[in-house]
């Protein structure tokens, strides 16, 4: 897990140079977006830490945070797509897409 | 042309990757899929930002088959600056515009695509969320009270607090079990 917990905190890392960079580049909505990727990735890394420091809770209690975040997240963008709300359609898939990545790591440091 | 517009447009000109999407409309029109391509954007981030281009009337689109084609208005751009930061202000007095910009920030705050999201503690806030929920009923036209519920259910569940509100507040007259909205 501490393999992990590393890659998460090298993603929140790259994401807030990317933030930056995009700042500078005058990409202040682009910048936005990569904050909530950033965001993601810091959520993500709160709850691996504080799940698996819990008695009892474990891989399967990290595993089903994120499935809830999944269906929060895609019932939101599926909100925002019927409304044609541009921006939170950028935002749910953003953060969805950051989740996938997380997912996908995670069960690799898990087995 | 009027202050609000100009202030669009600059606002959504004053980022690199909607320049960048202006710039690579010069050469012609284009799709979306095409411009996410070309600037290295998700298909969804560049829809974000034709949308903002649009608003401030900077591009115009047209829906062919599965694609959105956007091109240039080539009118708005050929207005020079001077035409643009010369604009007028809209004709209305400071205190009219902040009632309404506070009026649009409670709507906000308050609703999610169409739904009341809680039922404001004050008053005034209150006001402005029934005001909204009355335009859904035509002025003068009678209501049952299932007719009425099934307009204010879908916007909250409480409909009965809202009802019984918008009759209080004089938005709605009830007769009986009929309901007209006044106001």
């Amino acid at each position: 897990m501490e393999t992990f917990i590393d890659y998460l905190t090298e993603k929140i890392e790259s994401g807030k140079a990317e933030i930056a960079g995009l700042e500078a580049d005058g990409r202040k909505d682009d910048a936005d977006f990569a904050r909530v990727r950033t965001n993601i990735y810091e959520v993500c890394r709160t709850v691996t830490g504080a799940l698996t420091s819990r008695p009892g809770a474990g891989n399967g209690a990290v595993k089903a945070q994120f499935e809830r975040f999944k269906a929060i997240w895609g019932g939101a963008l599926e909100k925002a797509r019927e409304h044609g709300d541009a921006r939170n359609i950028v935002v749910e898939e953003t953060k969805l897409q950051a989740l996938e990545d997380v997912i996908a790591h995670f069960q690799e440091a898990a087995e | 042309m009027t202050q609000e517009n100009a202030l669009k447009i600059f606002k959504s000109l004053s980022d690199m990757s909607r320049l960048r999407i202006v710039q690579s409309l010069t050469g012609g029109e284009m799709y979306t899929e095409l411009l996410a391509e070309r600037l290295g954007l998700t298909p969804s981030t560049v829809s974000f930002h034709m949308k903002k281009l649009e608003d401030a009337s900077l591009v115009v689109s047209r829906k062919e088959q599965y694609y959105t084609v956007y091109s240039l208005n080539r009118d708005m751009l050929a207005a020079s600056l001077f035409d643009v930061a010369s604009s007028e202000p809209e004709q209305t007095d400071d205190q009219q515009k902040r009632e309404k910009e506070y009026r649009q920030k409670v709507i906000d705050t308050f609703f999610e695509y169409g739904k009341l999201k809680a039922i404001p503690v004050q008053r005034k806030k209150k006001l402005i969320c029934y005001e909204v929920i009355a335009e859904r009923f035509v002025p003068g036209k009678v209501y049952s009270e299932k007719e009425l519920n099934a307009v204010i259910s879908p916007i909250h569940e409480d409909y009965c607090t809202i009802r019984r509100d918008m009759i209080s507040e004089g938005i709605l007259t009830r007769k009986g079990s009929e309901y007209v909205r006044v106001k």
